[in-house]
């Protein structure tokens, strides 16, 4: 009860400072609306999977699951992509690398292996959409093989051919645009700002002199802690609700058919950006930690991509180090697989990541916050 | 029956000893008065009643239970006034005394009831939907107290609770305290306004150097000063230079200069008032006016520690 009490206290204050809720809510909205005007050309609209070329190297020597990955490509052939086996000699990865493929599949006795290019990363996320689907029909006739050997064709046969394409799920007049792509951007980077605020969560009661009301007052540390936290991951995920509402039924966004797993990454990304402020203002004490905290917020957002899609042209290098690095890119990363690509299993690394990083950061701060006296 | 009992407490910060070896005892239905210059550990102690500190070592008791042991049922009784406001200046008065009540197990009803007692209590009702970044400074020191009481605990710690009010706001709070303690509550009441401990402490300790260096009733402190006799000379402009000389005189124990004011106690035994007159002529100051006075709370202050309260 004492722990809902301090999270309803939080978000009421929070709420009440109209002027950083301005912030919070119009910067993002503003940006998201000139970014999209201002940079539609950028993006392009006729995105093509007739453009997408993948390179083959079949190692199994025959056998059922090269018999069926050739109907496959087959049947993916019907919508322009097309499947070059690789030459001898070359080496399919160093092939998607010089971007001369989006995507490099080996199949071997393992089964397949999929080298996707993180520079046409939606293009491969098509690709990798489409495996996982032919990956999923060919257990089943795998499994089915074993117990009713003669309904393996049935399986298969299921539905026409093009049931490949068809389960990829892309939408065919659906391409990301400008809007698209900052509705994501910004609300992912609107995620990470929980991180921000988080810095002076507890600092703030300290400077207020309440510190001490709130540490004579027959409750845990613990409770006091837990009920900030709450309360910090519950105005700044309602920030993030408000910005993704706007973005979709304002600005017209998409946001695909998978609403609650997007609103479960960001979720996840909120408090895993608490954790981070949180940690930061227990590990540099003082009000150097918000300073510091915002800096890092911003280079995250630029290099995941927020201010522009930088991510697509990294390659590797310091670069491609950096943007891989940023939170925000795992974002943006794992919700354009779910949402172009329909591929809901891209959203559990990054909800992993975030949550892994939150415990990581909530355990730090705990340790500190147990190590001190008072608050 | 003992409403505080702090037996052998000592805090030390490194190795600086800022509380050293105290032991002090709070009986039901006192006004204590809890003095001591900058310094002099009586804030560390007060947080270390209040569980802000952990002491080095020691025990402390509330209502004759260990607050180490017995955290929860120390911090139900108690009620702490700070010095700094503590309120949330976003939040309206009765928003900030009901969220802090509401922390001390009351819900609905009695939360509300009591909430708007403490209110009436420090006489803030008719500005209980306000923000308080809107109040005076006394409207805010008195909320700070209503925020306090609310739950209406058995001893309450008020640390200062005066500074910085106008002297209407000062006299309200001092009434507050006189009634607080009529209901029943014990009070420890810091303060740098040595006539206001004479005016409400029933008992007072003088804490020096970590050490509680004197305890009793204002008339016992003073017993202890009958030999001490404090002479108040008004000059037209004092002269820095001037204490050196008078604390060579015999039998002058303590110097003090505030403005034109010089204040000297002295062995009461000793006549030596021509002579500080004469050292005060010959340094070429003009007198304006002498006065001997009987001892009073601060001279007893000044005497035991060597230092005015406000050092």
């Amino acid at each position: 009860m004492n722990i809902l009490s301090i999270a309803f206290k939080e978000i009421k204050q929070d709420f009440r400072d109209w002027r950083t809720l301005i912030f919070m809510l119009g910067f993002p909205i503003i940006l998201m609306l000139i970014l999209g005007l201002a940079l539609t050309n950028a993006f392009s609209g006729d995105l093509s999977v007739g453009d997408l070329e993948v390179v083959v190297k079949d190692t199994t020597g025959g056998g059922p699951l090269s018999e069926a990955f050739a109907a496959f490509t087959k049947e993916a052939g019907k919508s322009g992509i097309t499947f070059d086996s690789l030459p001898a000699g070359k080496n399919g990865r160093t092939e998607v690398e010089n971007n001369r493929y989006v995507d490099y599949v080996e199949l071997s006795g393992q089964g397949i292996s999929l080298y996707g290019s993180s520079r046409s990363t939606i293009e491969s996320n098509i690709v990798q959409g489409m495996l996982t689907s032919f990956a999923d029909k060919y257990n089943a006739a795998a499994a089915v093989a074993q117990t009713e050997p003669a309904q393996v064709q049935a399986v298969f046969a299921g539905g026409a051919g093009s049931d490949y394409i068809k389960e990829l799920s892309i939408d065919a007049d659906r391409t990301p645009g400008s809007i698209d792509y900052y509705a994501l951007a910004l609300t992912v980077m609107v995620g990470m700002w929980a991180a921000m605020p988080a810095g002076g969560l507890i600092q703030r009661e300290i400077l207020r002199g309440t510190a001490v009301r709130l540490v004579t007052a027959p409750i845990r540390k613990s409770e006091i802690f837990a009920g900030k936290v709450l309360g910090g991951i519950a105005t700044s995920f309602l920030c993030v609700i408000v910005i993704f509402v706007f973005s979709k039924y304002v600005f017209k966004a998409y946001w695909g058919e998978h609403i609650g797993i997007v609103l479960i990454v960001l979720f996840s990304e909120v408090i895993m950006a608490l954790s981070l402020g949180l940690a930061f203002s227990y590990l540099l004490k003082g009000s150097a930690s918000r300073g510091i905290i915002s800096l890092i917020v911003q280079l995250m957002s630029f290099f995941g991509g927020a201010y522009f899609p930088i991510g697509d042209d990294s390659g590797g290098g310091i670069m491609g180090f950096l943007v891989n690095l940023s939170p925000i890119r795992w974002g943006n990363h794992g919700l354009t697989q779910v949402i172009y690509g329909n591929d809901v299993s891209a959203a559990w690394p990054a909800v992993g990541l975030y949550l892994g990083f939150a415990i990581l950061f909530l355990g730090a701060s705990i340790a500190a916050m147990r190590r001190r006296e008072g608050l | 029956m003992n409403v505080l009992d702090i037996r052998g407490l000592t805090k030390k910060f490194g190795e600086f000893v800022a509380v050293d070896n105290m032991s002090l005892t709070v009986r039901e239905g006192e006004v204590f008065g809890f003095l001591g210059a900058n310094g002099a550990g009586k804030s560390t102690t007060i947080n270390m009643v209040s569980s802000l500190l952990r002491p080095s070592s020691g025990e402390i008791r509330i209502l004759d239970r260990d607050i180490t042991k017995q955290s929860r049922f120390a911090k139900l009784n108690l009620g702490i006034v700070p010095q700094d406001l503590a309120i949330y200046e976003d939040m309206t008065a009765y928003e900030n005394v009901s969220f802090f009540a509401g922390l001390y197990g009351l819900r609905g009803t009695q939360l509300k009831e009591r909430t708007e007692e403490a209110l009436e209590f420090v006489g803030l009702c008719d500005k209980a939907k306000s923000l308080p970044k809107n109040f005076s400074g006394g409207m805010k020191r008195r909320l700070n107290i209503a925020c306090a009481i609310a739950h209406k605990p058995k001893l309450i710690i008020m640390d200062e609770p005066t500074v910085g009010i106008d002297p209407q706001s000062r006299n309200y709070i001092l009434t507050s305290v006189r009634n607080l303690n009529e209901s029943g509550c014990t009070i420890i009441y810091t303060s740098h306004y040595m006539e206001e401990v004479e005016e409400i402490c029933s008992r007072i300790a003088i804490v020096d150097h970590g050490k509680i260096i004197a305890e009793g009733t204002k008339e016992q402190l003073k017993s202890t000063i009958t030999d001490v006799k404090d002479i108040r000379i008004e000059v037209k402009s004092a002269l820095p230079a001037a204490a050196g000389a008078l604390k060579a005189i015999p039998g002058v124990r303590t110097v003090l200069q505030e403005e034109n004011m010089i204040r000297i106690h002295s062995d009461a035994a000793v006549d030596n008032l021509n002579r500080i007159l004469k050292q005060l002529l010959d340094d070429g100051m003009e007198i304006r006016s002498v006065e001997e006075q009987e001892p009073n709370l601060e001279t007893v202050f000044l005497t035991l520690t060597g230092r005015n309260l406000r050092d």
